[in-house]
This record gives structure tokens, sequence and C-alpha cells, in this order.
């Protein structure tokens, strides 16, 4: 193996390929960053058995060739290389790399012992980078971390020809996001249940295009894809069945308040500070008024009074304030519309604006809302 | 059914090897998602798992060469989870992360395996986390448990799985082991694989290392050395020591051979900074085979226990004068003085003397004040 890189191409990638290997690996070669040049460039991999990361650069090849190197070392080493083509060349059981008058040589690791990299699924559509990590971050909130449940923690990714949805829910609360993109083929129809976490840190470092692949077929069964700009990611799927969380949605409700957002938020920040662990926020809607109330009368409490517009009966209901808050937080509009029909129903959160709305389904936080005793 | 590939060091378990073999093949009704491998110490149950495992992984059912076995087999392969402890007990946390890693789907897409080699060692509670991700595990997931006994895991576990029972192999089969693999002279391999009685790991290193041949011949010198109080005591003390150097010796190697590939592969001792998190990785590492040493200690104890109830099972042979081949041919003379010295009942109330030795060092007693009482106890 021998070939001439971009200095910045170069710690780019391996800046970033570097990143999703494991701080404490299991086995000794995942530490590694596998480097394969042939006639397509150099590629750099990292695995830690679930999320696998590929990046590709193009590099002048002299000769085809594998090597596996520890990826942190090989991170800093790129991080402080002076602005110069580097050379990289295998040398017996050592890789050296020469850039201007800087030259190392590194311990290469037992290629042969690293595992094979899962297989990338086919291409299954194309959305913008932003749009895609907006919408992946406005449902893992609700994501289960418990991994007792492992079908939990995933995120629900359901393609229905150009609408995609995304759900996860960790029985407390059910987050759906629903955005159009182009899909490959007219017409598909694909699921599956990515682990949340994974998918949140990888469409938060993608920029440009996000090219999604779900697995069909044999090869890269099981597995998504995740590609831009020449890096790819792949994770293993959750299986299992995740909950008909369509159902839970309901068709209609009785009364539907309208808040601003921010404020809103705050006070609803504000007032569960008194809220000892476990005891929810209470609100109350009135014509014209919602009162935030938290704590009891023999320990601190709190109340704050906020505009809002109610249209149907008054109705009091109590929320666990961290739920509340990552609901609210999760919204990008400039007020909120809140739907309930009992107060032991669930409750709606759609985005809206001042001139009310919100019918939409692009996005619905649903919450369960916390009992009130007496 | 003839031995290949990745079978051939599952030893002298032709009828084992032949369900998972044909598990592997895709016969119906011979696959399931749940394994528990038992057999005595020794008779190669995480060999038969992690063998399995390659099988399963690998296109050719077992090859033995292609990269997918060699990855099973070297521990690195991504869809093969090893869940093997060096602690007395496996928790309820780390079980957990298992129960996870069983709800994935396999990466290379043919099985997602997870490997618990020590199913006896699982508390209860670990146990009953595991229940429902044993029973109902996604479709591409395989469990495969190993314990010495059916009887070592709870019944909640033991019917969720299909047994396989590994026997002790023969001694002709790990004699004939050791003659192929390391080529050994065939009387060596004989002595090595009577005085190992079946197992088949502590054979080769009798075998291979004269060192531990020696160290056991030093366990073996004790029943002539018990005389008087002070002897007994120092008899005591000479095995505690014997056994501590032998696992100091294992140790020595494998501790070095750890930390340099970890070394390696965080990229230390190459001229730069230590990375960040290499420190904590190393102390965890070292930590881990510390508590390893402590393990090995007790297990080195038990081991050197069992060739002394092994010594006076051959001392009762010859008194009886059943004509079974002795376990230790090489202390035949020992054996002979000691038999002709003291009649069958001494001999049985010297085995309850090795065995309640064993017992209370099951249950965490001081282990020279075990063996002191156990060296009182043979006189």
């Amino acid at each position: 193996m021998k070939f001439r890189v971009e200095r910045d191409v170069l710690a780019e990638a391996v800046a970033w390929t570097a990143r999703s290997l494991p701080v404490r690996p299991p086995v000794a070669v995942l530490a590694g960053l596998l480097l394969t040049a042939d006639e397509n460039g150099l590629a750099l991999s990292g695995f830690d058995y679930e999320v696998s990361a590929r990046a590709e650069v193009s590099a002048d090849i002299a000769a085809e060739g594998r090597a596996l190197v520890s990826g942190r070392l090989l991170a800093d080493i790129c991080k402080s290389l002076p602005a110069k083509p580097v050379d990289i060349s295998i040398d017996g059981t050592k890789v050296n790399l020469v850039c201007g008058s800087a030259r190392f040589s590194l311990l290469t690791l037992p290629v042969e012992d690293y595992p094979t990299l899962p297989e990338m699924p086919s291409r299954s559509g194309a959305v913008p980078a932003d749009v895609f990590a907006h919408a992946v971050a406005q449902v893992a909130v609700a994501a289960g971390r418990d991994d007792t449940l492992p079908i939990l923690t995933g995120i629900r990714i359901e393609i229905d020809g150009d609408t995609v949805t995304l759900a996860a829910t960790d029985r407390y609360r059910l987050a759906v996001r629903e955005f159009t993109w182009k899909p490959e083929q007219q017409g598909m129809s694909a699921f599956a249940l990515v682990p949340a976490k994974t998918l949140a840190d990888t469409a938060k470092s993608m920029t440009g295009e996000v090219e999604l692949a779900l697995s069909s077929g044999a090869s890269g069964e099981g597995l998504v894809g995740l590609t831009s700009s020449g890096r790819r990611t792949t994770s293993r799927l959750l299986e299992g069945d995740f909950p008909k969380y369509r159902s839970l949605l309901p068709s209609e409700s009785l009364s539907y308040a309208t808040v601003a957002t921010a404020p809103f938020h705050e006070a609803v920040r504000r007032v569960s500070l008194v809220a000892e662990r476990n005891t929810p926020v209470r609100l109350s809607f009135s014509a014209g008024e919602l009162v935030l109330e938290a704590g009891s009368g023999d320990e601190a409490s709190a109340s704050e009074a906020l505009e809002a517009q109610l249209d149907g009966d008054d109705i009091a209901i109590a929320f666990n304030p961290t739920y509340l808050l990552d609901g609210l937080g999760a919204l990008d509009s400039s007020h909120v519309r809140l739907a309930f029909t009992t107060s032991t129903k669930p409750a709606i959160i759609t985005p809206t604006t001042a001139e009310g709305g919100g019918d939409g389904t692009e996005y619905r936080h649903l919450l369960m809302p916390v009992r009130l005793s007496g | 059914m003839s031995l290949s590939g990745v079978w051939t060091d599952v030893v002298g378990q032709a009828s084992a090897v032949d369900v998972l073999a044909s598990a592997v093949a895709g016969e119906p009704g011979a696959m399931t998602h749940a394994w528990l491998i038992t057999g005595p110490p020794g008779s190669g149950r995480s060999v038969a798992a992690r063998a399995f495992a390659a099988a399963l992984q690998c296109a050719a059912g077992g090859c033995g060469d292609c990269r997918e076995c060699h990855t099973v087999l070297g521990g690195t392969h991504a869809d093969v989870e090893v869940l093997s402890t060096e602690l007395l007990s496996i928790g309820v946390k780390e079980t957990r992360e298992l129960v996870r890693r069983a709800a994935l789907s396999p990466a290379g897409g043919r099985w997602q395996v997870i490997v618990a080699e020590d199913a006896d060692r699982l508390t209860d509670q670990a146990a009953n986390a595991l229940l429902k991700a044993i029973e109902e595990p996604p479709p591409k997931t395989v469990w495969i448990l190993c314990a010495p006994a059916i009887e070592d895991v709870l019944p909640t576990i033991r019917s969720r799985c299909r047994s396989i029972h590994l026997v002790t192999p023969s001694t002709a089969a790990v004699a004939a082991v050791l003659v192929r693999r390391d080529g050994m002279d065939e009387n060596t391999a004989r002595v090595a694989a009577l005085a190992s009685q079946g197992h088949i790991g502590r054979a080769r290193r009798l075998a291979r290392d004269p060192d531990a041949r020696s160290r056991r011949a030093d366990v073996l010198a004790l029943p002539r050395k018990v005389g008087d109080v002070g002897s007994c005591l120092r008899a005591a003390e000479r095995l505690i020591e014997a056994v501590k150097a032998d696992v100091a010796a294992t140790a020595e190697v494998t501790d070095a051979a750890e930390r340099e590939s970890l070394k390696a592969a965080l990229g230390i001792g190459t001229g730069a900074k230590q990375p960040p998190g290499a420190a904590a990785a190393l102390k965890e590492l070292e930590k881990r085979q510390k508590t390893r040493a402590t393990r090995s200690q007790r297990d080195g104890l038990d081991r050197a226990l069992v060739d002394l109830v092994a010594f006076y099972r051959d001392v009762l042979a010859v008194q009886l004068g059943s004509g079974v081949d002795l376990v230790n041919e090489a202390e035949a003379p020992a054996v002979q003085d000691v038999a002709t010295a003291s009649t069958p009942e001494v001999t049985l109330r010297r085995i309850e003397a090795v065995l309640a030795c064993r017992t209370a060092l099951e249950t965490n007693a001081a282990p020279l004040l075990a063996v002191e009482a156990m060296t009182l106890g043979l006189r």
C-alpha cells in the first residue's frame, strides 16, 4: 500500500472516522482505523460492532492495499501535520507517514483479525441534511433510555412513497414527525427501527444531502445506511415490534389551547423548580388564561399565569415537568397548540402560529398526563 | 461424521458435534434460538460454543479458514458476543447490556450469536433479566449458554434452551490431540492425558511445560509428607505456595501480551503523547487482570485438590486390586507406598478430607486455614 493525499482532506476524514471509534474497545483491533487504498481512492473505516463509519477521499494511489493502525494516534498526528501533501506507505509491520520534513512510523494491528465491515444497503432516497437532522432531533427526545426494553430505545422510520414518518416513544410520551423526500422509486414502502442515539448523533454530523438506505434483500439485511458527501455510516437495526402508535393518536379533541412557546417553556422551567422528584406541574386552562402550579402547600410551591387562548371547555391537567419541557423544546414554532380530551387522556402538542391553525400532522408530540389525586 | 474445519478442536464429542453441525446445515427442526452446552470442566464447552458460532457465521458451514471463521475464533467478529467472566459471578448490569445486544439485527446478515461462557455464574437476578430475551429473541438471534451441569442454571433458563451434553473426552482422544496439534511424542501425551483426567487445556500444559509437571509432582508429594502436626502445617504452606507459583507463571505471560496488544491498539509507545482515554483503558485492563489473578488462584488451588483426590483414587484402586488404569502413572511408586501403608477405610476418609476442603474454599474460607485443616485430616 502506498499513496499520497492532501493534508486537510486526510485530517478531516480521519477526524470524522476516528470520532466513531469506541473509547474503550472490547477487543484491541476495534481501536484501529482501517485504511483501504484501491482504484476508487482511499477509504477510512471504523467499526464498533454496532455502527460502522466510512469516509472516502481521493488520493493518488501508487500501490493498493490495506492497513490497520491505531485510530486515535493517527487522528492526533493528522491534526498536527504541516500543510503539505502526505505520503503513506506500508513497510512490513509498520506504516510510514511522511509530510514535508515530518516522518512518522506507526505500528500496524493485525488486519486479518479485523471484523468484516457490514455492506451498505442499497439507496432508498434522499433528503436535505438539515431537514433530516432537525426531524430526528425532534423525535429522539421521546425515545426511551432503558435498555431493558430495547425496542423503545429506537426511532421507527416508515417510508411510504414520498413521505417519511419518524416515531419514538418511551411509553409516557410519543413523538411523530413527517416530512417529504425524494424516494429512489415511486410508491416504495419500507420500515426500520434504528437505535435513537446513533441516528441522532449521525444525523447531526451530516451536511448537504443525506441519502438513506434501508436494507432489502439478503446482503446488508438488518442495517440502515446514511450517506452524505462521501461519508457513510451504517448501523444495526433493533428487532422487534414497535407499538402500534397510530391508534394512540386521538382522532378528535374536546378543547384546544394556544400558548406562545417561549414564555410557556420558561414558565414551566421556573415553576418546576419547586416540583419534587416525580411530582407534576399542574396546568389550568380557562378562557384567556393558563395558570401553572407546582409543589404543595406543605412544602415550597410556585404558580405563574400566562396568556392563552382556549377553544372549548376549561380543563385542569398535570404533566411530568421534564417531559413537558422536552416536548416544548422540540418545537420550532412561535406558538404551541395543546389538544385535550379529558384530564386523564393524553394531550397532543403541535406547532402553530399566533393566528391558530395547527391541524397539520407534520409534528405531533403526545404526552401522558399525571393523574391528579383528590 | 468427519471432524473438519472449526470442529477439529472439539475433541471426543462426536455426538454433540453431529447435532450442532446438522443445526448449522439447516436441517428441518435442527436449529433453535437457545442452546445450553453442558459438560465437565475441560471438556471444551467454550471451544464447542465458539466452533458452533463460527460455523453459523461461515458461508461454508465452518470451513475454519475464511475470514468469518477466523474472526469468530479470534473473538473479534461483529455478530458474536462472548460473555465470560473472570470474577466469581455475573451481575445484572452486564446482562442488561446483553439484552440490548440481543435485540439488534446481525451486521453481517447471518446470525447474531451471544455466547455466555459461564452461565453457571449468573446471579439469580441476572438470569431473570435474561429470561425474556432468551425465550423470544428476534428471529436472527441465537443464544449459546455454557455451564458444567444442567442443574447449574435456573430451571426457568434451562427450560428455554435445547441442551447439548459434552462427555469427558477419553484419554486416547486427548492424547491424540496432543500428538496431532502440539507435536508431542506419544508417551508424554498419554501420561499428560491420563494425569489431566480429560481436561484438554490442562493436559496440554502438562505435556508442554516441564515446570507445570514438576509443580504437579510437588502437589502429589504431599501425601507422603504429612506426619506430625508441624509437617502438616508445612505441607499446607508449600501447597499454597506451589499453586501461587503455578498461577503466577501463566498470568505473567498472558498479562504482558494483553498489555502490549492494547498499547499497540491505543497507539502508546510510538513516540506520541498518550492519547486521551488510554490511561483509563490500561487501568481497566490492570484491574481486570488483578481480579482474574484472584479467581485463577482459587481455580488453581481447586485443581491441586482435584489432583490429590485423583491420587487417593489411585491408592484406593491399588488397595482394592481393581486393575483399572492409574491416573498418576508417573507417581506409581508413591501410590504403592501409600497403599501398603494404609487401609481402604483410611483412604476413603482422606478423600473425604480433601473434598471437605474444596467445599470450605467454595464458601470463601481462608485458603491456608482450609488447607491446613485438610492436611491434618490426611494423617
